[in-house]
């Protein structure tokens, strides 16, 4: 999934500083999981704008909308079934950048402006920890790495091995997280597939796709070329 | 010139390297004094590519001064700040300038610098670099596209003895050398036992290796400690005895270093790093019992 923080609250209410109406929309998606976008975190960012406003003797109307994924046309077309957009001279997007850009697409005519800062592909490794595995390269290498990328999990993002800077197994940026190539050494001795780490890796094919990137799906080819 | 450092390599003669860094600035006034000073002295004298992800001139420039004065330079190539069609211009560039040498780096993380919020490029990696100037010497380009005119290089690598762990190490060291890196720089090497087991794993190969040797200071101790160098690792007892060392201690116990690599009779050759205090390579020589003509 997509895993954003929020931004610094005082980023916020800077960007959204003079506007009299606004509409904090929710993503219910990637964003909900990850604690940073979805309805709980679109009112816990209602109630501070409104109080910080208040502290300032300051009005404004600020309205909370969540919806299932801001990724996806159906949902935000829907949006105007719920709420009149045109009511609100802001739409403050709790999505990732994704679905910041797609809002912002629908209601052309309206400042959509991002309340989060999305930073990675991850997993949840527990409660209120995710950590990034994808760099969504189109050039993927995780079957020569015994499922483990060296793309996003090594600092460096080294193909062919580790730099001079493990130390007990770990990154030399941060002796608090794993080296990639350790990792991937062990996964491999594990799996009795060694020998994949012994073959070079031929540089990556960032030109495997343009970007920005375009995927038409097979089935729906004939609708869109 | 005397003898190139290709010779040298060749001579089996037990090699002196060194490294000095580009200046932070145009002026060159400092690395053409110790270009002078270490002249005679080192069979070649590298100069590092933005050491510690810190902005400094492009080596090649360094480079090139030290090919005037009569020292042969080894250009260290990071691929950390050029993408692949940078790093070949780059490369082809100094093969014109007269820069034979080439050591192929990773480079040290962004995060060691002084540009903390630069896009690390890392588009390819050391191993690539390195067929990459194999194939600029075949007067092809990466992409198998002719080239007018073919470089000259004799190319290294750098590897880390004293990695943990160090098996993934010599895996990648061995894709170096297939790569075609000739000689292998490694990182400061303090444990003689972790040098003897890389070099036993190198040995099947023709591969020259230069140890690294590094004058530790006791102003930088807490840096040392802290992992502010990476890949250099200084074992908390030689950190002790740095502390409040003066500068002859420091030679001594760099010197003690070079008296130890040279005594196991482990490697081809040395290579020196005294970053901000260069003028003490030659002391660090002398006092380890290497002749030397200055």
């Amino acid at each position: 999934m997509i895993v954003a923080k929020r931004k610094p609250f005082n980023e916020i209410e800077e960007l959204v500083s003079g506007s009299k109406k606004i509409l904090i929309l929710g993503c219910g998606t990637c964003v909900a999981v990850c604690l940073a976008g979805g309805e709980k975190e679109v009112a816990v960012l209602a109630s501070q704008l409104k109080m910080a406003l208040a502290l300032k003797d300051q009005e404004a109307k600020i309205d909370e909308l969540t919806i299932e994924r801001q990724c996806d046309r159906e949902f935000i077309e829907e949006i105007n079934n719920k709420v009149s957009v045109d009511d609100y001279d802001l739409i403050l997007s709790t999505a990732c950048g994704a679905g910041v850009q797609l809002v912002s697409d629908v209601f052309d005519h309206k400042v959509v402006l991002p309340a989060l800062n999305t930073t990675f592909i991850g997993v949840a490794e527990g409660p209120g920890v995710w950590t990034e595995r994808c760099r969504s390269c189109s050039d993927c290498v995780l079957a020569e790495t015994g499922g483990i990328c060296p793309v996003t999990i090594c600092a460096k993002g080294l193909v062919n091995g580790p730099c001079g800077g493990t130390r007990h197994g770990k990154c030399e940026i941060d002796p608090e997280k794993d080296c990639a190539w350790t990792l991937i050494y062990n996964r491999l001795k594990k799996i009795g597939r060694l020998d994949r780490m012994e073959q070079t890796s031929p540089p990556k094919k960032y030109g495997a796709d343009e970007y920005p990137a375009r995927i038409v799906h097979e089935a729906y080819r004939r609708r869109y070329e | 010139m005397a003898k190139s450092f290709q010779e040298a390599l060749a001579s089996g003669k037990f090699l002196i390297t060194a490294s000095i860094d580009a200046p932070k600035g145009t002026d060159l006034e400092e690395a053409a004094r110790l270009i002078d000073k270490l002249k005679g002295v080192v069979d070649a004298l590298g100069v590092s590519d933005n050491p510690c992800a810190a902005m400094h001139m492009s080596p090649w420039a360094v480079c090139r001064l030290a090919l005037e004065k009569g020292v042969d330079p080894i250009m260290h190539v990071a691929c950390r700040d050029r993408n692949r069609i940078a790093l070949q211009s780059d490369l082809l560039a100094a093969a014109s300038l007269g820069i034979k040498n080439i050591l192929c780096v990773s480079g040290d993380h962004v995060k060691f610098g002084d540009h903390g919020d630069a896009k690390p490029v890392h588009d390819i990696d050391s191993v690539h670099l390195l067929a990459t100037a194999r194939a600029l010497e075949e007067g092809k380009d990466m992409t198998g596209s002719a080239l007018k005119g073919n470089a000259t290089f004799c190319l290294g690598a750098a590897a880390n003895p004293e990695a943990d762990p160090l098996e993934p190490q010599l895996i990648k060291v061995d894709k170096k050398i297939k790569a075609g890196a000739s000689f292998l720089v490694t990182h400061p090497a303090f444990n003689i036992e972790n040098l003897k087991q890389f070099m036993g794993h190198v040995s099947h190969s023709s591969v020259k290796v230069l140890a690294g040797v590094r004058l530790l200071v006791p102003e930088k101790v807490a840096q040392y400690r802290d992992g502010s160098y990476p890949g250099l690792f200084v074992p908390e007892n030689i950190l002790e005895e740095i502390e409040g060392a003066d500068m002859a201690k420091c030679i001594g116990l760099a010197a003690n270093i070079v008296k130890e690599i040279r005594s196991a009779d482990l490697c081809h050759g040395i290579h020196i790093t005294a970053p901000g205090h260069e003028e003490a390579i030659i002391d660090i020589l002398k006092t380890g019992g290497i002749e030397t003509e200055k």
